[in-house]
């Protein structure tokens, strides 16, 4: 199926105008006109199913507001307790402190920075990882490489946006981690150990920790990040782009100075994009990552993300209303972060984008 | 019929025996042509005669269309440009070509003049030079000598173009290729352009495809007629226009010279 | 007009093509250098997906035999019988309710919804479809095994897949019916088609192909989901029998077993099950790919003579 990259052609709605039973030549409306009586019933009945996904998206905003009892009180079983914020959590929220379960005389805390610094430094990197390699495969296959192998080559990178997480994630716990773990943390922990937070502990021998989160990370963000490059490469004008050769430039020249240039917007879009994928993997993190509340010590261990965090720990919540509550405000957080990347990411783009790949 | 002119010494570019193939169809066949220096040989044609492919076969451009094969030579001052020893980018340094629609690229009117420049050399002012030499040459300086960062997208279809010859003018190449280049401006940039190019054949070679019989009667010193992809006939331009000697250029010429 | 004629480089150097500056072959060479590496990068996508098979098969193969795959039996761990039938039970309930969402709504918005509205819509379908997972686990646990009381059960994990899967549709549905060609829609028009009638009749065998593909795709997508199923039920080794009972899922199987102890041979074969579970879903999501290929592959040629 073919990328399209430009909106549809837009459709003049006849709204509000009253259109003769006749129908009107083609020219001023496309779209069929019904019998007057029925219009107006029938406009409210079919306008009603459009709405689903804007109803959808502010209906999980709401749920989510109010399990954590934001602005609202919630009595009703299975809250034994109102619970409301900032009173019950307090400005701790954004703390380091994280302690749901402490039992009295503790106090439980629920400071969150420690997932939201978990989340960044897991994404960050594979986010940089994943674009530098989808610029090399855009531009090798967009500039270096014939059509008919780029075709082969293209499927095969969106294959890996198929995959299902956890596939990614058993994958990666029970062959790629032990790798990590016994060879190359500890190899990198020796020659590169010089920089700050690369040097030893290099972390459990299971592997599990940053490294190779970030590792599954990049191959899960890395074909959004290809084929939106790879589009906007392709929807540049082949005469600019021969201008660019026929003033005596290399094949590279030309891609660096013009292509990518023009080619700009979809390339932001593909960062942000990205990054919104990694940020909110869940369950290969929860599986390569585990769920750690502390900041790691140093490149090779463990810490938490949000929405690994959140997949982990509902077990742990049932029944627990405070604990819930603080649960579902870091998903308000997680919601926030996914929502305005998406939004940021799409501007520069076209809304249609390839709707065969997932999460695109 | 083949339009050998002077012996290869006076030529600045010589066509020699050129076919272009597409699998077993040939696009161009056994094309010899020569340009003397200070020309401007229009190439002419009904559409699907070969007549952009010919072009494009003067600068190497038509490699870029895979699956097309070259044969014969095309003589630069006596090098052959398709020898095997001899790189693309040397070929369109000297060869440079204006394209149909105006090309000029998202950056300053400045910078796009320079995009060649860049490429050999690094000195700031040397470039400078070049840039405003061919701005000159091309007859655009004076309405963007004041605008030289801004971005050149701002300029009209006219002055694009011009910016794209001033361009191409700025690696000064001895040879100019246009692609039918004005057929996407209007008639005032038309005439404009023509002129530019009136000026330039003083001291450059230019060849140029174009559909308008008219305009290959207004600028051009000789025409040649492609059809399916032979050379049919070349001459001097009023020779070609009043008293044609094959029968198909008659039949193009009168056909098409209402534009 | 001034002539201004660049500072002395020889004109031997200028017009011969063999030029042998530094420069330039520099230039050539990091082009030609590059033209090796890039494509060279591919290695580093495809290597890892055929480890990746590779070593699931390896792992689930030598196990999986069609007892495995069909048995049922309520007294053996280490079958796939149930997990099979249960994920097959839920995808259906989910799909035909994402199905019903999703493609009323898709069609809605490409017909009857105005420019702007449409595009606030579209949007919403978008940035549905870039949610985590978990978002909408939780959602769903909130909404369904909470608020509406239905508590860890089959069917909120039906409504939560399918709240998952309806944007896809929606999203297919809508350019599917958008990309109608406009001559098309304005004949129908012209001879007085009610809206009713033009989408049914008309639009609706166009649209068909791109239609399917989009819930197979829902489909591929939805089966290897684990957050909307985890969060909100619990897991067991029967069928759901009632509406309100536990149920199984290949993917939540994996996330179930993936770390079990492989000291003892029960939790070896958890682990063995784990990769058998993976397989399939990889042996599934490929199938689906394939059968969108095929059908975009054959419809295609059918609908070339619409786009005159």
């Amino acid at each position: 199926m073919n990328t399209v990259n430009s909106t549809p052609a837009p459709v003049p709605a006849g709204e509000g105008k009253v259109v003769p039973s006749p129908p009107s030549p083609p020219s001023e409306t496309s779209r069929p006109v019904p019998a007057p009586r029925l219009r107006r019933l029938g406009r409210v009945l079919t306008i009603i199913p459009a709405l689903v996904p804007t109803a959808f998206l502010v209906a999980i905003v709401l749920a989510l507001f109010a399990l954590s009892g934001f602005a609202v009180n919630i009595s009703w079983s299975p809250f034994q307790v109102g619970v409301r914020w900032p009173e019950n959590f307090g400005w701790g929220f954004f703390g380091s402190d994280w302690d749901p379960l402490a039992a009295p005389p503790g106090q439980p805390h629920w400071g969150v920075m420690v997932f939201i610094v978990g989340s960044f430094l897991t994404a960050v990197p594979a986010l940089f990882l994943s674009m530098a390699i989808g610029l090399g495969l855009a531009i090798a296959s967009t500039t270096y490489l014939p059509r008919s192998v780029t075709r082969w080559l293209d499927s095969f990178v969106d294959l890996l946006a198929g995959i299902p997480s956890v596939v990614y994630g058993i994958w990666a716990f029970v062959l790629i981690a032990p790798i990590f773990g016994g060879t190359l943390n500890p190899w990198l922990a020796d020659h590169v150990g010089f920089i700050p937070g690369f040097g030893p502990p290099p972390g459990l021998a299971g592997g599990t920790g940053l490294p190779v989160t970030i590792f599954v990370l990049t191959l899960m963000s890395l074909p959004i990040t290809t084929l939106l490059i790879r589009d906007s490469l392709r929807a540049i004008p082949t005469d600019l782009w021969e201008s660019g050769l026929a003033l005596g430039a290399t094949r590279w020249e030309a891609v660096r100075r013009i292509s990518l240039r023009h080619g700009s917007r979809g390339i932001v879009s593909a960062a942000f994009l990205g990054f919104g994928r990694a940020f909110g993997e869940t369950v290969a993190v929860a599986m390569v990552l585990g769920v750690n509340a502390a900041y790691p010590i140093n490149f090779y261990s463990s810490t938490g993300t949000i929405a690994a965090t959140i997949f982990g720990l509902l077990d742990s919540a049932y029944g627990n209303s405070h604990f819930l509550a603080a649960l579902s405000e870091m998903a308000i957080v997680l919601l926030a972060i996914s929502l305005v990347v998406n939004l940021v990411g799409r501007r520069f783009i076209s809304s249609i984008i390839a709707y065969e790949v997932p999460g695109i | 019929m083949n339009g050998a002119g002077p012996a290869n010494g006076g030529a600045v570019m010589s066509v020699q025996h050129l076919g272009v193939w597409a699998g077993e169809h040939h696009i161009l066949d056994d094309v010899t042509l020569d340009f003397a220096p200070h020309s401007l040989t229009a190439v002419v044609g009904p559409s699907g005669c070969g007549k952009t492919t010919f072009i494009r076969s003067l600068n190497r451009m038509v490699e870029v269309t895979p699956g097309l094969v070259v044969n014969g030579s095309v003589l630069y001052l006596g090098q052959n440009i398709y020898d095997r020893r001899v790189n693309p980018v040397h070929v369109r340094r000297r060869i440079g070509m204006v394209f149909q629609r105006p090309t000029v690229f998202p950056m300053t009117v400045f910078e796009n003049a320079a995009f060649g420049l860049r490429l050999i050399h690094t000195d700031e002012e040397e470039i400078d030079r070049q840039v405003t030499g061919a701005l000159i040459r091309a007859g655009l300086w004076d309405e963007v000598k004041d605008r030289l960062d801004r971005s050149a997208l701002s300029l009209s279809g006219g002055q694009q173009q011009r910016l794209c010859i001033a361009r191409a003018l700025a690696v000064r190449p001895k040879v100019i290729l246009l692609d039918e280049p004005t057929s996407a401006l209007d008639p005032v940039a038309t005439q404009r352009l023509e002129a530019t190019m009136q000026r330039l054949k003083e001291d450059f070679v230019l060849i140029l495809v174009t559909h308008n019989v008219g305009q290959a009667a207004r600028v051009s010193d000789r025409i040649a007629f492609l059809h399916a992809g032979r050379l049919v006939e070349v001459g001097p331009t009023e020779e070609m226009l009043e008293r044609p000697k094959d029968p198909l250029t008659a039949q193009f010429i009168t056909g098409r010279s209402e534009q | 007009m001034a002539d201004l004629t660049m500072s002395d480089s020889s004109s031997a150097t200028e017009d011969s093509l063999f030029d042998r500056s530094f420069r330039t072959r520099w230039r050539v060479g990091f082009d030609r250098v590059v033209g090796w590496l890039l494509p060279l990068l591919f290695l580093v996508a495809i290597l890892p997906i055929l480890d990746l098979v590779g070593y699931i098969s390896y792992r689930a193969l030598p196990t999986l035999s069609f007892q495995v795959l069909t048995s049922t039996s309520l007294t053996r761990t280490d079958t796939l019988g149930v997990p099979i039938l249960s994920t097959a039970e839920i995808m259906a309930f989910s799909t035909v309710l994402a199905v019903a969402f999703g493609l009323l709504g898709g069609v809605a918005t490409a017909e009857f919804l105005s420019e702007r509205a449409a595009g606030w819509v579209r949007m919403s379908a978008n940035l549905l479809v870039g949610l985590p997972s978990v978002t909408l686990g939780y959602f769903g646990y909130f909404t369904f095994v909470l608020y509406f009381g239905w508590g860890l059960s089959f069917v909120a994990a039906v409504f939560t897949l399918a709240f998952f899967m309806t944007p896809y549709i929606f999203r297919t549905a809508d350019l599917a019916f958008t990309s109608v060609p406009r001559h098309i829609r304005e004949a129908a028009v012209g001879s007085g088609a009610a809206p009713h009638q033009y989408i049914l009749r008309v639009a609706t065998p166009i649209a068909f192909p791109q239609v399917l593909n989009g819930i197979f795709l829902a489909m591929a997508i939805g089966i290897g989901e684990t957050a909307p199923i985890v969060l909100t039920t619990t897991l067991s080794t029967t069928l759901p029998s009632t509406l309100y009972s536990p149920v199984s899922f290949l993917t939540a199987l994996i996330w179930e077993n993936y770390a079990q102890s492989t000291a003892t041979p029960a939790g070896r074969a958890l682990v063995d099950l784990a990769f058998q579970a993976a397989f399939l879903l990889i042996v599934v999501v490929i199938a689906l790919n394939v059968v969108v290929r095929v059908i975009s592959h054959r419809f295609e040629k059918r609908l070339e003579g619409l786009y005159q």
